[in-house]
């Protein structure tokens, strides 16, 4: 990317057309104005005056699907961040078992321990982060 | 430097989800924004 004058911190805006709209980098000692860069994103798609495709309608999650998370936990925070990025809130259940007794008896039902995160989907507990989101992304979330 | 209003060429990378993103995929349905930063932990 140096080659085409990309250094640190490099913000490039593309808009739908395929057209480059915006192009700046700063240097290691320099900061990105994020809100100018907001607004420029902002401007430009405002601007854009082709159609745009909705994206295809996501795919439907099993029913029963739920996922348990707790407190003070960043694997659990992990998870709901990936949660609200795909638009999940209307769609999945989740089930927080600090706050739960009954959201917990439910996790040691379905899973025969209390381990939070937890995506149960058809019937199967998942249990590390990691691989809870890439199943959300790869189950969930938009074409 | 990239210059605006110029074509973008083509390219694949890696998005926050760790799903692979052409460029050509957006096209007709999304703007893009490629934000690049050295290493976490350091300004934006």
């Amino acid at each position: 990317m140096s080659k085409l004058g990309i250094t640190d911190r490099a913000t490039v805006i593309i808009d739908a057309g395929g057209v480059v709209r915006y192009a700046a980098s700063v240097g290691p000692s320099g900061e990105r104005d994020m809100a100018a860069v907001v607004a420029e994103a902002e401007r430009i798609a405002a601007a854009y005056d082709g159609e745009l495709r909705p994206d295809e309608a996501a795919p439907p999650i099993p029913a029963g699907a739920r996922l348990f998370v707790k407190n003070n936990c960043g694997f659990s925070t992990a998870v709901l961040a990936a949660f609200d990025n795909l638009h999940l809130g209307d769609r999945l259940q989740v089930i927080n078992v600090s706050e739960s007794p009954d959201g917990l008896a439910e996790l040691e039902a379905l899973t025969g321990k209390g381990q939070a995160p937890c995506l149960v989907i058809d019937g199967e507990p998942l249990h590390e982060s990691k691989a809870i989101i890439a199943c959300l992304v790869e189950r969930c979330a938009p074409c | 430097m990239i210059k605006p209003g110029t074509e973008a060429p083509d390219f694949a990378l890696n998005d926050h989800f760790g799903r692979t993103i052409a460029l050509a995929d957006l096209r007709g349905r999304k703007h893009a924004m490629l934000v690049f930063y050295p290493l976490d932990f350091t300004p934006t």
